[in-house]
């Protein structure tokens, strides 16, 4: 389903207004220092505006609606540095079960990862954390054996998918959370509003999920990259924001130090970062293909990093503390940039796309 | 009204009676016969400028409707389109020039029956426009002109040229200029060709000697120059950011990664980094160039409009440095017997044309960043004083 754009606008407006509300940098902080690493409160009224089941059909419980809505909630989400299983659970595992489950396994698993009764996660990537087929390390013979790194929001999952090696290529398992042999630990992260897991299998009892094989789960992370364009454009815009706002109240010299042009010059580079990293990001919703989702891979993830960057300089000693956000941008900046596949991932499929 | 599809009926039906290709003309200063002869047509059916009122060749149509046009002679490779997005010359006469001058110039401009270029820069000012000391002093129905204009691209072949003079030397530097069109072929016009870096000679330095001026060629009021220039500047700056001059022996392809093939060169993984950066730095301009012009479809105004130029100096130089790395040790060489050097070094070369024309990447940079960002002015310890007063290198 596609709403208008003025609703998507709406959609958009309603998470900001909640989000503003709720999700304000001092509760950033505060679910940053808990153990979960969400906020089951917000969580809950992430529900009752239907984000989990954005992507879910109705008929399942969800919303039903696709890339572009997705996006443009992405982009508040990364702004307000959401601490929340929504990428991984909401996007990710929806996705994975939607591409490769079967009529029984979405009837059973959806409506609780719509409602957000359930939080789901997918175990990819191996220690290589590539994202990619070379990257599984997980041997699926009967029961599962093996090991899956970088496992958003493990320790919380309840629907645990797991991608592995099978006879025939790749498969998609699902494991119980209390599974025999199945060990989750949690990692400890650079940044802390995204949190990662371990997982070990040690055979494992595990079901397959339909019949699909890597496709499937591709099909998952190109949506996820799309999700995380969209937080890293938000959240490179709103740092970005903060950034122009201090220029023009920091007085050095007698004058603000946005008068002087070594700040005016990063800041113009700055936006002309932004801007691109959210036309990217569009793009990667609207188009949906593999070239227009590798390039808002690598550019919206160089631009967030880039800007964050700027911000800590442009700030001075202030932007070095602990207390002040910059950092947090820089940490969710740093991290999204090798979730999902990294930038030089990304820049080769580009490349590919274009022929080369 | 005409919908966008009628339109493009039209526009088409019209193109595969009337185009039937052209010669190209010798480089972007000059013009021949049968291209004038295709303008007159294309001005003829109102398709030069289509969103200009109807008395002034336009057919007064909305910029979505205009855009269907240019759409289509883009396809079918004419030119000639939708010039009210793209003369600088035409558009700032139509908004502010008497009713004589548009008279006398739109139509020739239009037709490029008549050619013009810009008398803006002069040795002491380039980025400072605002202190340019060429002087222009009223005689009757007349303006006599005196001073040095330089960096002037096109002077030779031009008609007329836009000229920025100063007209009071007693307010300060802004309040007094004047814009004025000057007819080129006069005494006391004297053009002395400069040599470029890239070996080419298409700007000069001009000698302006009691050049005349009708008083009805004066854009815009007295003392207000600085408003028109500022308006012309914007046209160019939106126009920069749209592209930029191809090769000069047409020897290596826009496209960078049959170039790298071509080459041999595409397997390696420094070249496929930086080949992933050039054609994401273009793709993304264009992305936010469709951004942009969305937005003022919808009437907001979008901050993307004014980041076009600088984008373009940057994918420009990064290009150069691209082809360079393709082409290797190859650059140490020029001339005719080397085209793909020669090519590789002349747009290395040539990427300044749009990072120093038309105002610096410095320039532009603190253009955005106080205009769309809100940051502080640059304090101008010269803007109150009169101009008689200011320091001058
Ligand atoms: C190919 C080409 C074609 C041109 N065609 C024309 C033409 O047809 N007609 C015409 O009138 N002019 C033309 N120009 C002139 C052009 O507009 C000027 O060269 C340009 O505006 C810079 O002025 P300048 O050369 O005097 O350099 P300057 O203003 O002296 O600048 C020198 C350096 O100082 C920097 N600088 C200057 N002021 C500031 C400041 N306030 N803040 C930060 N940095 C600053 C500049 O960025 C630059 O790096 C052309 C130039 C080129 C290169």
């Amino acid at each position: 389903m596609a709403i208008s754009a003025a609703e998507t606008e709406q959609l958009r407006e309603a998470v900001r207004d909640l989000l503003a509300d709720r999700c304000t940098e001092t509760d950033v902080r505060r679910v940053m220092a808990t153990d979960s690493g969400y906020d089951p409160e917000l969580w809950k009224q992430l529900a009752d505006l239907g984000l989990p089941g954005l992507l879910i059909a109705t008929e399942h419980g969800g919303v039903g609606l696709g890339a572009e809505e997705l996006e443009a909630v992405s982009e508040e989400i990364g702004a307000a540095l959401v601490p929340s299983p929504f990428l991984s659970s909401s996007v990710l595992t929806a996705t994975l079960i939607d591409a490769a489950g079967s009529e029984e396994d979405k009837r059973r698993l959806l409506p609780g990862l719509a409602d957000g009764s359930s939080i789901g996660t997918v175990a990819v990537t191996g220690p290589a954390g590539s994202w990619t087929p070379e990257g599984v390390a997980v041997q699926a013979n009967g029961t599962l054996t093996g090991t899956a790194s970088y496992v958003t929001f493990g320790q919380l999952a309840d629907v645990i998918l797991v991608v592995a090696r099978t006879d025939d290529g790749f498969g998609v398992f699902e494991v119980a959370p209390a599974a025999p042999g199945f060990l989750r630990t949690a990692a400890e992260v650079f940044d802390p509003t995204v949190r990662l897991s371990q997982f070990t299998f040690a055979d494992t009892p595990a079901r397959r999920v339909g019949t699909a094989g890597w496709e499937a789960v591709q099909k998952a992370l190109d949506l996820s990259t799309v999700a995380l364009a969209g937080e890293q454009a938000g959240g490179a815009r709103k740092i970005f924001e903060k950034t122009v706002e201090y220029l023009n109240t920091r007085v050095q010299f007698g004058r603000a130090i946005g008068s002087f042009q070594a700040m005016k010059h990063l800041a113009a580079d700055r936006l002309l970062d932004v801007e691109s990293a959210t036309s990217a990001a569009r793009h990667a919703a609207a188009d949906g293909g593999p070239g227009a989702i590798a390039l808002a891979g690598f550019a919206c993830a160089e631009a967030y990093e880039t800007v964050a960057l700027s911000a800590i300089q442009m700030h001075g000693g202030i932007g070095f503390t602990w207390e002040h956000p910059a950092h947090l941008y820089l940490r969710r900046a740093r991290s999204g940039a090798q979730l999902f596949g990294n930038s030089r991932l990304h820049r080769e499929r580009y490349l590919v796309s274009k022929g080369a | 009204m005409t919908s966008a599809d009628q339109l493009r009926e039209e526009v088409r039906a019209w193109l595969a009676a009337e185009w039937t290709g052209l010669a190209p003309a010798p480089d972007r200063w000059s013009t021949t016969p049968e291209r004038i002869a295709w303008l007159e047509k294309v001005v003829a059916a109102g398709y030069a400028v289509p969103t200009w009122p109807v008395e002034w060749f336009g057919r007064a149509w909305p910029a979505e409707l205009a855009d269907v046009i240019a759409a289509e002679f883009e396809s079918a490779g004419a030119p000639g389109a939708r010039q009210d997005k793209y003369s600088i010359p035409a558009n700032t006469v139509l908004a502010f020039g008497t009713e004589k001058l548009k008279h006398d110039l739109l139509r020739d401009v239009l037709t490029e029956r008549s050619r013009t270029c810009l008398f803006y820069s002069e040795p002491g000012a380039g980025s400072d426009l605002a202190a340019v000391r060429t002087t222009a002093v009223r005689d009757g129905d007349r303006w006599i002109v005196n001073g040095q204009k330089v960096w002037t691209s096109g002077a030779k072949t031009a008609d007329y040229a836009l000229l920025i003079a100063r007209t009071d030397w007693d307010v300060p530097k802004h309040k007094g200029l004047s814009y004025f069109v000057v007819p080129m072929h006069q005494p006391g016009v004297d053009i002395r060709p400069l040599v470029q870096i890239t070996g080419e000679s298409h700007f000069n330095e001009v000698f302006l000697t009691d050049v005349e001026i009708l008083a009805d060629y004066l854009v815009g009021d007295e003392g207000k120059g600085w408003r028109v220039l500022q308006t012309a500047l914007a046209y160019e700056r939106s126009i920069m950011g749209d592209g930029a001059r191809a090769s000069r022996h047409g020897s290596i392809a826009d496209d960078l990664v049959a170039l790298a093939r071509e080459r041999g060169r595409l397997a390696d993984p420094v070249i496929r980094d930086n080949l992933a950066t050039v054609l994401a730095l273009r793709e993304l301009n264009a992305l936010n160039n469709a951004r942009a012009k969305a937005a003022a479809e919808q009437g907001t105004s979008s901050s993307v409009m004014s980041l076009g130029k600088l984008a373009m100096s940057g994918i420009l130089h990064a290009e150069a440095r691209l082809r360079t790395d393709i082409a290797g040790p190859e650059t140490l060489l020029a001339g005719d017997a080397n085209p793909v050097a020669d090519d590789v070094n002349f747009l290395a070369l040539n990427a300044f044309f749009t990072s120093i024309g038309g105002g610096t990447d410095q320039i532009q940079r603190t253009i955005i960043a106080e205009r769309v960002l809100g940051l502080p002015k640059e304090p101008e310890i010269d803007r109150d004083l009169p101009f008689r007063a200011v320091r001058r290198s």
